[in-house]
């Protein structure tokens, strides 16, 4: 035990003593190396970062793993009857248990802002919808209960929306007029921020109170509604189970609506999220990306073999001597692998630090996030491990040949003069 | 008991597209702890070979060749090594001192081998040798910062550094001017004879060779003892240098002829 420990203390320590004395040469073979490690570690913590930001997108428009979506429509062309369906999904809902159900209404609201009337996309959504897309609350808070029941509509807002209204503090229940002049009063008590790419404002509201809200106004011109063109305004209805469940309860689901309705509707049910298909949707992202990384790893290690032949056959003389000194073969194969491994686990610390800053730095999270994903997974842990591992990987890899050529040196033709 | 036996031992190497070439034949030799052997022979007469036997570092063509009275070719490869490494030393004729490592690292490689006490204090034991050797004050000087006569002290420190109980010498003086190879032979014996370990010294020179008590000639393979070259170390002396006065006759004369 005490000699093997002894035994590989000493080969590190030989073989940093030999990267010591060989430093220039052994630096410039690394700063591939170091490279190659960066890049390595670069990829795959983006890959894991893109991957969250992805989910973290798609789950906010498809909602989160599993969602099942319901729609319906008369099979012989005619309006659905809403409230039947409304009904429907209700019983649904609570026969099952379902704590994450909401409504979806896609409308346009005609919002008063200062710098003229503006249609503004608005989706009405139950309370739950908030947890099940992953909204985000820069400002204020999403719906409560209080905002249910409150008189006055409740709206969240998103931030270009926010903007135009000159940025009020939420405090002071800001409010503006929904449907036009003579409209309701709602009150802004939320805002979410908008994506980059986001330009126009757009706001949630409760589905109950947008029932409320049009039947009190007076029916607007539906050519002058973008939203409500054919089909529009119709409502969408989705729920958030446990993925396990989503096969069972999209049958179910699917044969209670429609005994609910009759045959007179044709009801669907279907599943949005990402992860429907039940493979790693993200799989060949990650192995294309994985395997470019690995081809810049395996040309920095042959870069490094060439370096450690040409080194070790400049030392068989050295290696004889050592020989000579009571080193065994093994010890010899060892230390000079050890070189290479001590030096690309060298380089693969600095290019996994390298790496870590490159993927912090707030341009990468900008491109990557577009604005949309706000607190950053922190670097991926697995990522860093991986660089390293991948690091002695290449090292043992790089140093065998070279330790292969050291074990064949003959001491006696070594030392010979 | 003997420290290391050779009976009747040859050595035959097979040069490619060549017929056998015997460089020992039927080497008897014989040492015991704390002995002084000197061996002489011209160049060619497989000195270095026998030597390389003796440290182990090969094995007999045929003929036995024990340590301990235990049989090396009984020693696995690793364990061969690890005998040499804790029980001789070696010093060449051109110090062999590893290129870009002080003097102390130097002293310390063999430690580097060693498990236990010695590997842990290999700084501290490399330290007092080179200090026994005259050269504390060059620890952390490089080889090439230091001249022939402190390169092979560095050497004689390093050969001495795990306590061998034999010390193998091919010609340590052969890179040296008269006077450094004197002292440093002094040295060798000095620090051979505070330890107790062995000493065998392959040399050219007659004047070192008389420093031994057990005196050998080897001549094209075939090792015999010697009568002491003279009996005081003035005689031989000047036996030496009426050889080398020979030598270069010889020498001179044959390059004449060769033109
Ligand atoms: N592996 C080998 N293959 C072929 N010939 C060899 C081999 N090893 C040694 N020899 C030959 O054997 C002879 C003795 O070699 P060795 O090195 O032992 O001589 P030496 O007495 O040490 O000579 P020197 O005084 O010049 O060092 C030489 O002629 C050498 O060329
Ligand atoms: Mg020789």
């Amino acid at each position: 035990m005490s000699r093997a420990l002894t035994g590989f203390l000493g080969a590190v320590l030989e073989a940093w003593q030999e990267l010591r004395v060989h430093r220039t040469r052994v630096l410039l073979s690394l700063i591939g190396v170091a490279v190659a490690v960066c890049s390595l570690t670069t990829v795959v913590a983006l890959g894991a970062i893109v991957q969250q930001a992805n989910q973290e997108l798609s789950e906010r428009s498809s909602g989160r793993p599993a969602t099942l979506y319901v729609s319906a429509y008369a099979t012989d062309g005619s309006t659905i009857d809403a409230e039947a369906l409304d009904r429907a999904w209700d019983e649904t809902v609570a026969r099952y248990g379902i704590d994450y159900a909401s409504r979806v209404v896609s409308s346009g609201q005609s919002i008063p802002f200062v710098t003229g009337v503006v249609q503004v996309g608005t989706q009405a959504v139950d309370q739950p919808y908030g947890e099940m897309h992953r909204v985000r609350i820069s400002e204020g808070h999403w719906f409560s209960t209080a905002d249910e029941q409150a008189l006055a509509p409740a709206l969240v807002v998103n931030s270009v929306f926010w903007e135009r209204l000159g940025r009020p503090d939420l405090a002071t229940h800001p409010t503006v007029t929904l449907g036009g002049e003579k409209g309701a009063t709602a009150v802004v008590v939320g805002v979410t921020p908008a994506a980059t790419y986001e330009t126009e404002p757009s706001m949630f509201m409760l589905a109950s109170q947008l029932a409320t809200v049009q039947a009190a106004q007076p029916a607007a011109d539906p050519s002058a509604d973008p939203y409500s063109g054919f089909g529009g305004g119709q409502t969408q209805y989705e729920m958030w189970i446990p993925p396990e469940l989503a096969e069972p309860l999209l049958a179910a689901v699917q044969r209670d609506i429609q005994a609910a309705l009759g045959d007179g509707a044709q009801v669907d049910v279907y599943r949005q999220d990402y992860a429907q298909y039940g493979d790693d949707p993200f799989l060949v992202t990650k192995l294309v990306v994985g395997g470019i990384a690995v081809l810049v790893l395996l040309l920095g290690a042959l870069g490094l073999v060439n370096i450690a032949l040409v080194t070790v056959k400049q030392r068989v003389r050295e290696i004889g001597i050592r020989r000579s000194f009571g080193a065994t073969a093994g010890r010899v194969f060892f230390a000079v692998m050890m070189e290479s491994v001590v030096a690309t686990v060298a380089a693969g610390v600095v290019g996994v630090m390298a790496a870590v800053l490159l993927v912090q730095s707030p341009i990468v999270h900008d491109v990557v996030g577009q604005g949309m994903v706000t607190d950053f997974p922190p670097f991926p842990v697995e990522a860093a491990l991986l660089g390293l591992a991948a690091a002695t990987g290449v090292g043992a890899l790089a140093g065998l040949l070279p330790a292969l050529v050291a074990v064949r040196v003959k001491v006696i033709d070594a030392i010979r003069y | 008991m003997s420290l290391l036996r050779l009976e009747d031992v040859t050595r035959t190497v097979l040069p490619p597209d060549q017929p056998a070439l015997t460089i020992l034949n039927g080497v008897d030799l014989t040492v015991e702890g704390g002995d002084r052997i000197s061996i002489v022979g011209r160049s060619g007469s497989g000195k270095s070979t026998l030597l390389n036997l003796m440290g182990l570092l090969d094995l007999p063509t045929s003929g036995l060749l024990a340590f301990d009275d235990r049989p090396v070719k009984s020693y696995s490869g690793a364990g061969r090594d690890r005998l040499r490494g804790a029980q001789i030393g070696f010093i060449f004729q051109q110090f062999n001192l590893l290129a870009g490592r002080t003097a102390l690292e130097n002293v310390a490689m063999p430690l580097l081998y060693a498990s236990g006490r010695q590997f842990w204090r290999r700084r501290q034991l490399a330290a007092d040798m080179l200090e026994q050797v005259g050269l504390g004050h060059r620890v952390d000087s490089l080889p090439d910062r230091l001249s022939g006569g402190e390169q092979q002290r560095v050497a004689i420190a390093r050969s001495l550094v795990r306590g061998p109980r034999l010390i193998l010498a091919d010609e340590p003086t052969g890179a040296l001017d008269l006077d450094t190879g004197q002292s440093v032979m002094e040295l060798i014996d000095e620090v051979a004879t505070r330890t107790g370990a062995a000493l065998v010294v392959i040399t050219h020179d007659p004047s070192i060779a008389a420093r031994s008590r057990t005196h050998y000639r080897l001549d094209r393979g075939i090792l015999t003892p010697a009568e002491a070259l003279a009996e005081t170390p003035a005689e031989s002396l000047v036996d030496a240098a009426a050889n080398k006065i020979a030598d270069a006759a010889a020498g001179a004369h044959g390059e004449r002829s060769d033109r």
